[in-house]
């Protein structure tokens, strides 16, 4: 974007396809989550237990990956053939494709998330879970248009490992609870 | 670096006396009609507590206009609300309660007073449900959910971040340790920490939002400490207990005293962060000439809110986390920091933009610290005099 | 264009000052409007939610409040379901009753609280039924919230 030289209107278009995208692999996963809930979580006895322990080990690997420089892994950087092919036969198409992998990134607080929505139980609940987990994660391409992306992003991905730390802490404190919880039904 | 010969903080007239007494005519008549809503009391106790509140109020605003300094006196006067208002507010519930805290009986027939730092909590659930999550009652109480919701709308409105240096019952606290010693003890803190306060924000509406619980209040509010808390009947309680206090100690108390900022303020509120977004639509902002700044730091040295730093003299403007409080107007050499109104010249009439401004945000100060101050002064009064603060 | 942003800017200075004093003389009316514009109400979380039956025992009253699952959308597994007792002219000293909270005329639990030591103990005839969540003493009466859990 930085390099094209566009304008505000143009980038924005841009941001708006690649959130587009984005948010569909987001949607995607919330009914992946559903899935595992109607699936798994059901026929398992020790349902607390289990999501009460993954809490406790996606919280311990959240609250690392806020305080300490750990490198995600990004599906994006993995599919540069496709994305070659793709950007030259349906350019238009490439900040689409490009949000929707994004969006497939494995970092601790997706998989956190992943937990969460699918001990939602309802469809309709895990969606919107991971539509709010869309809209959390995706704050800081607001001012890219206008400031540029490489400097709302500094500022941006330093609160954002702070939220993650915090939130983390708190996911922490839960899956305890709930293990604790399992533990005594067991 | 140039140094000014008189020093900043020198207290010299900026107007005539006439001229000041003029300007503050209408702040009297107003306070006046507010602190006694059209009737003077019978009690002794409270005819003196009237007249005292009267008299401190409006001697700050003469100061305020006399001198041109901004900080000094309404940190007098904000520092003094804040200390009544925990006086107040404490004995208070102690007389309708009997006890500081607040019990699941109390939560369950909605008897506690809601206050403003919950309100970014509380949206997306209202969005979403139509209901508060919080144990209050909608209208009708004292501190009442809708009454506060008016408040913090009108105060965003007119004055933006600027409630948290012209408004807030608790800044005070932060601001008078803040300035008990005479230089920091801890001179140099990463400026990361400035966005911490959003960091919070972000955790605590998400995790309310998802519990459909006021997260911030049930686990980190230190001013839990001098206010109301939840009586310990778990472990989780305690748990809880054990963080506001030591919260308490360390962001309202100690830090502010070794750093000379407020801590809490600048660092970690989760509303001072949403109101700082305010910032961007409020009128009123601080801005700094340029041409006249010779760039010796001071301002950035005594912003307590952090809210001034290399960067942003670039742009002639503070952060957003501005809270307007004059500290770096009051502190500059230069006379090149100053309030400005959006839209007009950065050369126009400063002394304009400062009534301007100062009109509105003070008049917030009295009217919401009037009561508080005599109450205050009333409860101090009963104790000299009959040995208890309570009415028997 | 500089000039009409100046005059907007004076302007909204000096409405400043008229927005604080309608925000604390206005308060009240405002508030009224901001409550019933908003429809907002407290969380039943806290309130316990409506109440849907009402028992009258002749000396006080049972209110027997809906069942509160309520998330920020749809609703969650576990819950409860508050039972309030309210005194008309007083309440016996043991309160013994069976609460059918779902209106299918089955008994879903057997509550029986003795209001001179603050405790109670529950039967609970429905697989919905968890356990004693709470015993709140009122200004005006007992209530008790018994965890519900949603059958899987």
């Amino acid at each position: 974007m930085l390099g094209e030289g566009k304008g505000v209107v143009q980038n924005c278009a841009v941001i708006v396809q690649f959130l587009f995208g984005r948010l569909f692999g987001y949607l995607i996963f919330g009914v992946i989550a559903w899935g595992i809930n109607r699936s798994i979580l059901q026929a398992v006895g020790y349902r607390e237990f289990i999501i009460g322990l993954a809490y406790v080990v996606l919280s311990i690997f959240l609250i690392c990956y806020a305080f300490f420089r750990v490198r995600t892994s990004c599906v994006v950087q993995k599919l540069t053939g496709i994305i070659g092919r793709v950007k030259n036969t349906i350019p238009l198409f490439l900040p689409l494709f490009l949000g929707f992998f994004t969006g497939l990134s494995f970092c601790p607080p997706f998989l956190l998330a992943l937990t969460s929505a699918a001990d939602k139980g309802g469809l309709a609940q895990s969606i919107l879970f991971f539509f709010m987990f869309f809209l959390g994660t995706s704050v800081f391409f607001i001012p890219a248009p206008f400031v540029g992306l490489l400097r709302s992003f500094s500022v941006m991905s330093t609160i954002g490992k702070m939220a993650a730390g915090l939130v983390g802490i708190y996911y922490l404190y839960s899956g305890i609870i709930m293990l604790v919880v399992g533990i005594k039904r067991i | 670096m140039n140094q000014d010969k008189i020093k900043p903080d020198a207290i010299i007239p900026q107007a005539s006396l006439i001229k000041t007494l003029l300007f503050i005519l209408p702040m009297m008549f107003l306070t006046f009609a507010i602190l006694t809503k059209g009737k003077l009391p019978s009690d002794p106790k409270s005819l003196f507590a009237i007249v005292i509140t009267y008299l401190f109020i409006n001697a700050i605003f003469f100061m305020l206009l006399y001198t041109g300094k901004t900080d000094r006196f309404r940190a007098i006067f904000f520092i003094t609300y804040a200390v009544l208002f925990v006086v107040s507010f404490i004995t208070h519930l102690i007389e309708i309660r009997g006890s500081m805290a607040v019990s699941q009986a109390n939560m369950l027939q909605g008897e506690t007073p809601f206050c403003h730092i919950v309100i970014p909590m509380t949206l997306i659930p209202l969005a979403f449900t139509r209901t508060i999550i919080f144990p209050g009652t909608i209208i009708g109480s004292f501190a009442s959910i809708a009454s506060m919701f008016v408040l913090w709308i009108g105060v965003t409105l007119a004055l933006g971040r600027g409630f948290c240096s012209w408004g807030c019952f608790f800044g005070g606290l932060d601001d008078g340790f803040s300035r008990i010693l005479k230089r920091p003890v801890i001179k140099n803190i990463n400026f990361n920490w400035t966005y911490l306060p959003y960091a919070v924000l972000i955790a605590v509406v998400l995790t309310a939002a998802i519990s459909l619980s006021p997260t911030y209040c049930a686990w980190l509010c230190p001013y839990k400490t001098v206010t109301e808390f939840v009586e310990v009947t778990s472990f989780k309680i305690l748990m809880q207990t054990i963080i506001f206090v030591s919260l308490f100690i360390g962001l309202v108390i100690v830090l502010p005293i070794l750093t000379r900022r407020r801590i809490q303020c600048g660092l970690f509120c989760p509303f001072g962060a949403f109101q700082s977004f305010t910032n961007r639509i409020n009128v009123f902002e601080v801005r700094i000439d340029k041409e006249k700044c010779v760039k010796c730091k001071r301002c950035i040295q005594v912003c307590p809110t952090f809210s001034l730093s290399e960067e942003v003299w670039e742009k002639g403007k503070t952060r957003i986390s501005c809270t307007k409080c004059g500290k770096c107007i009051d502190s500059c050499p230069k006379k090149a920091i100053f309030f400005h109104l959006k839209g007009t010249p950065l050369s126009g009439n400063q002394r304009i933009y400062r009534i301007l401004f100062l009109y509105p945000a003070f008049l917030f100060l009295a009217t919401i610290a009037g009561g508080t101050i005599q109450d205050g002064i009333v409860k101090i009064i009963r104790l000299i005099t009959t040995g208890s603060m309570f009415i028997h | 264009m500089n000039k009409l942003k100046s005059i907007l800017g004076y302007t909204w200075a000096f409405i400043a000052f008229f927005i604080v004093l309608a925000t604390f003389f206005g308060n009240e009316r405002f508030s009224k409007v901001l409550a019933s514009v908003t429809g907002m109400k407290v969380s039943p979380w806290y309130t316990g939610g409506d109440v849907i039956s009402v028992i009258d025992h002749g000396t006080y009253r049972t209110l027997i409040h809906r069942p509160v699952f309520d998330a920020l959308i749809g609703e969650k597994r576990e819950g409860f379901i508050q039972i309030n007792w309210e005194p008309s002219t007083g309440i016996p000293q043991v309160i013994e009753e069976k609460i059918d909270y779902d209106k299918d005329r089955k008994e879903d639990l057997l509550i029986i609280l003795d209001t001179s030591t603050g405790k109670a103990t529950l039967t609970a005839y429905s697989p919905s039924i968890v356990s004693i969540e709470r015993i709140y003493r009122l200004k005006n009466g007992w209530a008790v919230r018994i965890v519900l859990r949603k059958p899987s």
